[in-house]
């Protein structure tokens, strides 16, 4: 007779247990234990403050900026990314010889990373020898003008979207049923209608997955403030990582880093609820 | 036959977008091979004559960026390694037994992909520098050695096996540890491909963690190599874009070949239908 309780499965979970709990779970609590109180440069308690390191940064002009910062961001390249991944599927739907082509064109975006992205953006920003301004014939100082820098860092964020959100909708775009389709043309729709009453409802779940997941990674952003900007020009583009990032690599200062970044984990959990608000009213599900 | 025109229309027009998508790629690997006094002009070409090779000489002779790039090989290499390793087990746990707490894991499992990374920098360095692990390749691997989306890919796959072959295995005195590896794995060949590929690419771009771990220049990564190069006499463009071509030459090229995989993977159970 076999024993009911065995320690093997266990052990074959082990491993990923164990690096979740150290590298995953740990920290998480660890984060939120020590925001509450006041660190050394060595990472060492010296003393429990509760609330106090909250309001401390929440008083700090630089951190309340921060928010902003990151909020500006999200709300022009979230939208904007998904949105145009949606049209790329719209216009990429149907299979044709060369589909292949262009829907690996189209997502080929999501194989870059920030810091590389950030260095070709960067020559291309360039005021005097950029390509951007020679070809729209704007003269904007992108990078260095604090009215412009986080919009010229939301643009490279949007490119680098705009892929992933492609992939997502054009599968969720070919999932479309043919006789739905072919019934709304029989009646006469017309490809506005058929977006309207067709494909954005039928679509909506996988888009609002991309918008949260892609409202949860912005929240967090701050590679490419890292690599570019650094924050400035006048800390237009300080996001509320990169602050964290700046108190704790640059200053040293753990105990600004700790409530940072958990109130940027609080952030981005709010505005995820938020959007799930939205879900019971837009998403409409087969 | 009208149609037919239309269509071919059609689709050299969306060749066009796609090339418009590209086009950051395209200009980095046109101005690698261009000459500097081409790239400083105030007409900027988008093309030119130029097969300036000396670009990615000047690249690779006068900075660490090979080194980096060995590093970034490393780094993703053994990370993807182990999470092929990793979460094929844990999902073997979730997929072919039952055990009390098995929810609970589960569930478990799945919070992790709701806490940012970021966050957990800063912990994670105390941690890994209270091991002795700064500046190493083990202490860069550390964070990324596991992934929850893995495992979700991972137990998926295993759940169309059907239960009742383990049970054969079974009876026929295969003990699990066997079926793992000589029956399960074996036959999980196209996902182990697609979660290898999409690990790589994953770690080989990232940025934050292996910056923060690494403070010796010989022990950074492309990415963060490639985002501080300086050269003395001022930023040397041909050069930069060079090396920018070197850091995403590898996810570019194992994206567009394996594309189709990494989206499978991606798509299952994520999207509905």
């Amino acid at each position: 007779m076999k024993k009911k309780w065995s320690i093997e499965p266990y052990l074959w979970l082990l491993p990923a247990m164990v690096l979740f709990a150290v590298f995953t779970f740990y920290p998480f609590l660890r984060t939120c234990y020590m925001s509450l109180h006041i660190v050394n440069t060595m990472g060492e308690i010296k003393r429990f403050v509760g609330l106090e390191n909250y309001f401390y940064i929440l008083k700090d002009k630089n951190f309340i900026q921060s928010i902003i910062n990151t909020f500006v961001y999200v709300i022009i390249s979230v939208p904007i990314a998904n949105i145009l991944g949606l049209i790329l599927a719209l216009l990429a739907n149907k299979k044709r010889k060369l589909s292949r082509i262009y829907e690996v064109l189209f997502s080929l975006p999501m194989a870059m990373s920030m810091s590389v992205s950030a260095i070709i953006f960067q020559l291309m920003y360039n005021p005097s020898f950029g390509v951007i301004n020679y070809i729209t014939g704007l003269d904007i100082n992108w990078l260095n003008d604090e009215r412009y820098a986080m919009l010229a860092i939301s643009i490279i964020s949007i490119w680098m979207s705009a892929g992933y959100g492609f992939l997502f909708m054009l599968s969720a775009v070919r999932n479309i049923p043919e006789e739905i389709i072919e019934s709304a043309e029989l009646e006469g729709a017309g490809p506005l209608q058929k977006c309207r009453y067709i494909y954005i409802p039928l679509t909506s779940s996988t888009m609002f997955f991309l918008i949260c997941t892609s409202l949860a990674s912005s929240m967090m952003m701050t590679a490419l403030v890292n690599v570019l900007t650094e924050g400035g020009p006048f800390g237009s583009t300080q996001t509320i990582i990169y602050y964290m990032y700046n108190q704790f690599a640059v200053g040293g200062n753990y105990t600004n880093a700790f409530p940072a970044a958990v109130i940027g984990f609080l952030l981005s959990a709010a505005v995820m609820g938020i959007s799930f608000l939205f879900e019971k009213r837009g998403v409409y599900y087969q | 036959m009208k149609r037919d025109i239309k269509d071919s229309v059609y689709q050299l027009a969306m060749i066009l977008i796609g090339i418009v998508m590209v086009f950051p790629i395209l200009y980095a690997l046109s101005l690698s091979f261009m000459r500097p006094d081409s790239i400083l002009s105030s007409q900027p070409k988008l093309i030119s004559k130029d097969f300036y090779f000396q670009n990615y000489v000047k690249e690779v002779t006068t900075t660490l960026l090979g080194r980096y790039t060995v590093n970034s090989f490393i780094v993703a290499g053994i990370s993807s390694l182990f999470r092929l390793l990793i979460a094929s087990m844990a999902a073997f746990a979730f997929a072919f037994f039952e055990f009390p707490l098995k929810k609970v894991l589960f569930a478990l499992t799945l919070s992790t992909l709701m806490i940012p990374p970021d966050v957990l920098v800063v912990t994670n360095y105390i941690t890994v520098s209270n091991m002795g692990l700064l500046n190493t390749y083990a202490g860069m691997c550390t964070v990324y050695l596991v992934s929850a989306m893995n495992i979700f890919l991972f137990r998926q796959h295993f759940l169309s096996f059907s239960k009742d072959l383990k049970e054969a295995a079974h009876i026929d005195g295969c003990g699990n540890v066997r079926f793992y590896t000589r029956i399960l794995i074996p036959t999980s060949k196209p996902i182990m491909v697609t979660v290898f590929i999409s690990s790589f690419i994953s770690v080989w771009n990232q940025y934050l963690w292996p910056m923060v771990i690494t403070n010796r220049d010989e022990m950074r990564t492309v990415q963060v190599g490639v985002a501080m190069l300086k050269f003395p006499e001022g930023t040397a463009y041909g050069p930069l874009m060079a090396g920018a071509v070197i850091a995403l030459l590898p996810t570019v090229l194992l994206f567009i070949l394996f594309q189709k995989k990494i989206v499978g993977g991606m798509l299952t159970g994520s999207v509905k239908g």
